[in-house]
């Protein structure tokens, strides 16, 4: 009996031992998003990627990150875990999280299980001097304070911003306008601004992505 | 009303099937079943009455193998043990009357506490959620403690840790893709390690009696009661299964009988089942992968959980019977034929099943799974330690150390 003792314990921190090092073998690794498939669920993974797409709500907040690879997934962010980040996820900020690969209403999302498995980079603000032609149909972030603020057709909202002496005229639509995340602004306010280039009379202009997507950083 | 019949009926006959094979399990049939559904023009209810119809007669039947095989189903792992003593004993069959009664007890009475627990487990839950890595590891330490003797406790410690470990290495780390490697361990822990003895032993079953008294009730009643308030109240809590439930109820009924025990673990099983159809209506999420199922197919309102809740009455009446006939049938004749073969084909079969689950991975879990199980036999404690393997990871997640534990190995 004694030897049957050792010989299983001996056996169970054998096996142990090799399960340690093939776990450490496979710790999870930065992976392409555009690589994620069914094979990955229930594996943990860590991504990186951009935020194009941000929703709130009840407290939880929904990310979309894209990044090189052209990939696109989902990050939910439960609000136990958004309590205890340090700092804000904005629009266009690169995130990296480590999570499990799940799927949720048939599309993969990467759950992260504590705040320390989120890192932010806040991306800076494009100079609107900077902005070209180039730029159109992408998202960027601009700074600037107003210099106008105009309503027009049934309710919408032409925002007109002004950086070292460029300018760069913001369309709210009206549904945006009237949503309640959608900040109190007036003219002389200095605001951050995401949204989609695009081009209205030959002009550059900037069209608010939705209603979270301006930020009051100092009022007049 | 014809075609819900229908389908309870296919539900009983997957129930059947899933209980008699060991390492199939109902969470295998639910999406065939689901997609039964999108890809055609029957209504959702009847065929969440199936999976309801399914999810209760596998309950039953799953004893059928863990009895006569010693092979576990998700749930039955800890009922192995005594129930292949007492098949040993040549009480096969009365290891099979006790379950049904604490199945069909079980159902009976988490049916009636429905209501009650509704009205209490929301509010306790959100009470007691942030003290449940205290409550857990208050569970571990009784449990550990009533071992009495000193190399008792050490050896109970030392398996706790030892499968603790295990189900971290396995279950939060890349090994496995998430719960895949739960078939490897459990059967490991309680299936493989049990057969191991047997297979090298000259043992033969002996002739099973095969007796009609009636069981008396009143002496498993208290089992009977302690099995279904635990397993209610897995069913509705994240991260207690069935095995935890079973240690609970162990130590409210402090009963040392083998017939006690299985009484209560099925009892926690059938509750654990039905409550998590439950847990549908009153928190809106499935605590199992078939309430999942039924809460994609239909919106759980009150109607329809009356109606749920009657159609597992109504299979479990049924079921019980089969169970009993099924049983019997298997007592009858499990002993004429060679056990040790019968184990090697269950012991084979374990090991296709866990590279089928896990991958190649799954053979070198098994192997250390196994050899842990081994451990509580020769040491000559209670294999419940062995739940280390789900509880460890339980309150570390629940103490929010998982991660730091994990980072502080190096994973």
């Amino acid at each position: 009996m004694k030897i049957m003792t050792k010989m299983s314990l001996l056996c169970s921190i054998a096996g142990l031992a090799a399960l340690y090092v093939g776990a450490v073998q496979v710790r999870p690794s930065v992976t392409a998003i555009s690589k994620l498939d069914n094979d990955f669920l229930g594996l943990k993974v860590i991504v990186s990627g951009q935020v194009v797409d941000l929703r709130e709500s009840n407290g939880h907040m929904f990310l979309k990150l894209k990044d090189d690879s052209g990939g696109l997934i989902s990050v939910p962010i439960f609000s136990s875990i958004r309590s205890q980040l340090s700092g804000s996820i904005e629009l266009l900020d690169v995130v990296q999280a480590t999570g499990v690969v799940k799927e949720y209403n048939g599309e993969l999302e990467v759950l992260p299980e504590k705040a320390s498995d989120i890192v932010v980079v806040h991306s800076p603000c494009v100079a609107i001097s900077a902005l070209s032609e180039d730029d159109l149909g992408e998202l960027v972030k601009v700074r600037g304070v107003i210099v106008e603020r105009e309503i027009v057709g049934k309710g919408n909202l032409i925002l007109t911003l002004r950086e070292d002496g460029d300018w760069l005229p913001v369309f709210v639509s009206a549904s945006m306008a009237r949503n309640s995340n959608f900040p109190e602004v007036h003219v002389g306010y200095t605001v951050q601004i995401t949204g989609w280039l695009q081009l209205y009379d030959n002009e550059l202009e900037l069209r608010l992505k939705d209603a979270s997507s301006i930020k009051v950083v100092e009022a007049a | 009303m014809l075609d819900t019949l229908a389908f309870v009926a296919l539900g009983i006959a997957l129930g059947i099937l899933t209980g008699l094979i060991p390492g199939v399990h109902v969470n295998n049939l639910t999406p065939m079943l689901l997609a039964l559904a999108a890809g055609s023009a029957f209504c959702s209810l009847p065929l969440a009455a199936a999976i309801v119809a399914m999810t209760i007669t596998n309950t039953f039947i799953s004893y059928i193998p863990s009895t006569f095989l010693g092979a576990p189903e998700p749930g039955t792992e800890l009922s192995i043990l005594p129930a292949h003593r007492l098949l040993l004993e040549g009480e096969g069959y009365e290891a099979i009357r006790l379950t049904a009664l604490g199945c069909l007890g079980g159902l009976l009475l988490s049916a009636a506490l429905i209501w009650p627990m509704l009205a209490f487990v929301g509010p306790t839950y959100d009470l007691i959620k942030p003290q449940m890595h205290w409550l857990l590891l208050a569970v571990v330490v009784v449990m550990i403690a009533l071992e009495r003797s000193k190399a008792g406790i050490a050896w109970g410690a030392v398996i706790f840790l030892l499968s603790g470990l295990l189900g971290l290495l396995t279950l939060d780390t890349n090994l496995c893709n998430g719960d895949a490697a739960l078939m490897p361990l459990l059967s490991g822990l309680f299936g493989a390690s049990v057969l191991l003895p047997s297979l090298t032993s000259k043992s033969s079953l002996p002739e099973q009696r095969v007796d009609d008294e009636p069981i008396e009730v009143r002496p498993h009643l208290r089992p009977l009661c302690a099995g279904t308030a635990a397993g209610a109240l897995t069913g509705v809590i994240p991260g207690i299964g069935p095995s935890q439930g079973t240690v609970l109820a162990q130590l409210v009924v402090r009963s040392k009988g083998s017939n006690n025990f299985l009484v209560a673990v099925s009892g926690v099983n059938t509750a654990k089942a039905l409550f998590s159809f439950v847990a549908l209506y009153a928190i809106g999420r499935g605590r199992s992968g078939a309430a999942v199922a039924v809460g994609q197919l239909v919106d759980i309102g009150l109607g329809e959980l009356v109606f749920l809740v009657g159609v597992a009455l109504f299979v479990g009446g049924i079921a019980a019977f089969l169970h009993l006939r099924l049983g019997r049938l298997a007592a009858k004749h499990i002993w004429r034929l060679p056990y040790r073969a019968i184990c090697l084909v269950v012991f084979i079969t374990i090991v296709c099943m866990s590279v089928y689950y896990s991958g190649l991975i799954g053979l070198p879990i098994l192997v250390a799974a196994t050899a842990i199980g081994m451990l509580p036999a020769v040491a000559r404690v209670k294999r419940t330690h062995a739940m280390g393997v789900i509880m460890l990871p339980c309150i570390l997640y629940f103490a929010g150390l998982k991660g730091p534990v994990l980072s502080a190995i190096g994973l």
